[in-house]
């Protein structure tokens, strides 16, 4: 199997040695690699053979794929899809049904070992996972097989990282993520809902070039875009030290553009490169847009206590208001006059045999 | 459920209600013992005695120089104590992650601080606390009226300052959801640990207070 470079391919498209290497720099930069990381970069690019990634959807919205689309960095998106070959993939895939699943089929046994499986959706599992069938056989079956041979997988989005909103309470359908399922396999999670496009690109590109998985945190997400949470990064982060709140969506300080932690902003506990990167070719991003952050790239984001419900209200606390609180109290007022009525019967008593000894006595 | 959202949900929730069965019970629990009658004639008013007895307790005596006489004795635990209190009282109630969170249990809310400023205070009172610790193992005097309840006392409230702390600078490079889900298990700690100890000192010092203001006007005496 003798396969043509990445560089290769752009000689053959007519770039010039200075065009890759510009490509090149780029792609360190986007991979969020270090400068000196370069050399390891063109290296790759110049010797590697192009890898097939096959894509695979299960219980998802294809958000993440119209993402993926969108992506605003035209070298990683052509890099993509002209000299990484997405050969699977349902959604953009201008074939359909047989011919496409049997090109799955022989991409993944010439390539078995070689390819990146890229998984969109979470997995259901109740019921032997009648719930997302393709072509007559459920997800999990279609996983299993796929997983079997790849060379490592790269969960997309929320959903195939940790079960998403597939998962959310009462999740009728079992449905988990990629990684509850497939465990001798390496899995990076790219989650968001859908993941910044860049940083699904980037991580692709990373696992495709590199042939190595990237440095990734406690839950499995790229170092490099989610090392950071929103609230770190956060332009409107002076306002928060400063104690400048929007208490509502249309008063002042939602005019000035201040801080939406009391609007139920979830920036400090949701890791993700959103306040830099940016959506859009960089335009805006949630909370520049004047909405909180929902912490979409963080497990069971879903069933978190509530979108509009400030991070430091515990749902505990709103859970013991009222009636609860009212019968706690009325339970501590009933052990205290019980337990004092008690306390005055021994008194009496005392006071009683005391007389009784006194009169005794007398 | 992870962690944090047992400590926030479930466990906060159980958490409070034991607090508040806790403080009720031991509020009406003094509260009934009830006092005997004094069969004196008043020499005094008692409610001039109770509004002199806080105007002195809460507004006078915290903002002494160590060296007026009644603090000079102990400046050490007068200091690092009113540094601990004060602290405490800042962090509890002004900053705004806290007033949030009283504001889903009361209802209603408050002006916050900048969190510079409550930066500084929690760090004052953990310093505060710090010195009285490390006075009471120094002092022989100090050891022998500790008991392990008061060791506990100490570790129970050091806790979710020293978590709130980490939390805030991020150290440790701890990711944020761990270090709050321990932060919030502190807080539930103390939340159930305060009615079976000292700490609920926080609402029977105003027992005490009322009552030996009420006691020392009738008796036209300073309180």
């Amino acid at each position: 199997m003798t396969e043509k470079t990445i560089y290769e391919s752009m000689v053959e498209r007519g770039l010039s040695r200075r065009d890759f290497l510009k490509l090149a720099t780029l792609m360190t930069a986007a991979l969020g690699l270090e400068y000196s990381q370069l050399p390891k970069v063109v290296h790759a690019m110049e010797n590697k053979p192009r890898l097939p990634v096959i894509w695979l959807e299960f219980q998802d919205c294809a958000g993440c794929s119209e993402a993926l689309t969108r992506s605003h960095d035209p070298y990683l998106t052509k890099l993509l899809f002209n000299d990484i070959s997405v050969d699977y993939h349902e959604t953009l895939f201008a074939a359909a049904g047989k011919q496409a699943e049997e090109n799955k089929e022989r991409v993944m046994d010439e390539y078995e070992g070689q390819f990146v499986l890229v998984v969109e959706g979470s997995i259901p599992t109740r019921d032997n996972g009648v719930y997302c069938t393709i072509g007559g056989r459920s997800a999990i079956d279609l996983l299993e097989e796929a997983a079997s041979k790849a060379m490592a997988i790269i969960s997309v989005g929320t959903c195939a990282s940790f079960g998403g909103l597939p998962h959310a309470n009462p999740n009728p359908t079992g449905a988990v993520g990629v990684h509850e399922l497939v465990k001798d396999k390496p899995i990076i999670h790219v989650p968001g809902c859908p993941p910044i496009p860049e940083v699904i690109t980037n991580t692709i590109a990373h696992v495709v070039l590199l042939g190595e998985i990237p440095e990734l945190d406690a839950l499995g997400r790229p170092k490099a875009f989610y090392g950071q949470t929103v609230h770190d990064r956060c332009p409107r982060r002076p306002f928060y030290e400063r104690g400048q709140f929007a208490e509502s969506y249309d008063d002042k300080g939602a005019k000035a553009g201040w801080c939406l932690y009391k609007l139920g902003c979830k920036g400090p506990t949701t890791y993700s490169a959103c306040a830099t990167i940016k959506w859009n070719e960089g335009v805006s991003f949630p909370v520049q847009s004047n909405h909180p952050c929902l912490g979409c790239t963080e497990p069971d984001f879903w069933d978190g206590g509530g979108f509009y419900k400030s991070l430091a209200a515990p749902p505990g606390a709103e859970a013991a208001r009222g009636a609860q609180a009212g019968f706690a109290s009325l339970g501590g007022a009933a052990l205290a006059v019980g337990s004092a009525l008690y306390a005055r019967k021994i008194k009496q008593k005392a006071a009683e045999e005391f007389k009784a000894q006194k009169k005794k006595e007398a | 459920m992870d962690w944090l959202e047992f400590f926030r949900g479930p466990m906060f929730q159980i958490a409070l209600l034991v607090f508040i069965l806790g403080m009720v019970y031991r509020f009406l629990r003094i509260v009934l013992m009830g006092w005997k009658k004094d069969y004196s004639p008043p020499r005094g008013s008692a409610a001039a005695g109770v509004v002199k007895t806080y105007v002195k307790g809460l507004g006078f005596l915290p903002f002494l120089p160590p060296k007026f006489p009644g603090t000079r004795h102990r400046p050490l635990t007068y200091i690092a104590g009113g540094m601990f209190h004060l602290g405490l009282f800042v962090v509890i109630f002004l900053s705004t992650p806290h007033m949030e969170a009283w504001r889903s249990v009361l209802g209603f809310g408050w002006p916050t601080l900048p969190t510079p400023f409550i930066d500084g205070f929690a760090a004052m009172s953990m310093i505060g606390m710090i010195i009285l610790l490390s006075n009471r193992i120094v002092s022989p005097v100090g050891r022998m009226l500790t008991g392990l309840g008061e060791w506990l006392n100490w570790i129970v409230v050091f806790l979710p300052l020293l978590s709130g702390w980490v939390l805030y600078h991020h150290l440790f490079g701890m990711p944020y959801q761990t270090i709050f889900a321990i932060h919030m298990f502190t807080v539930d700690w103390l939340l159930i640990w305060i009615p079976f100890s000292r700490i609920s000192h926080f609402m029977t010092y105003f027992i005490t207070r009322t009552m030996h203001g009420a006691k020392f006007g009738r008796l036209g005496v300073e309180p």
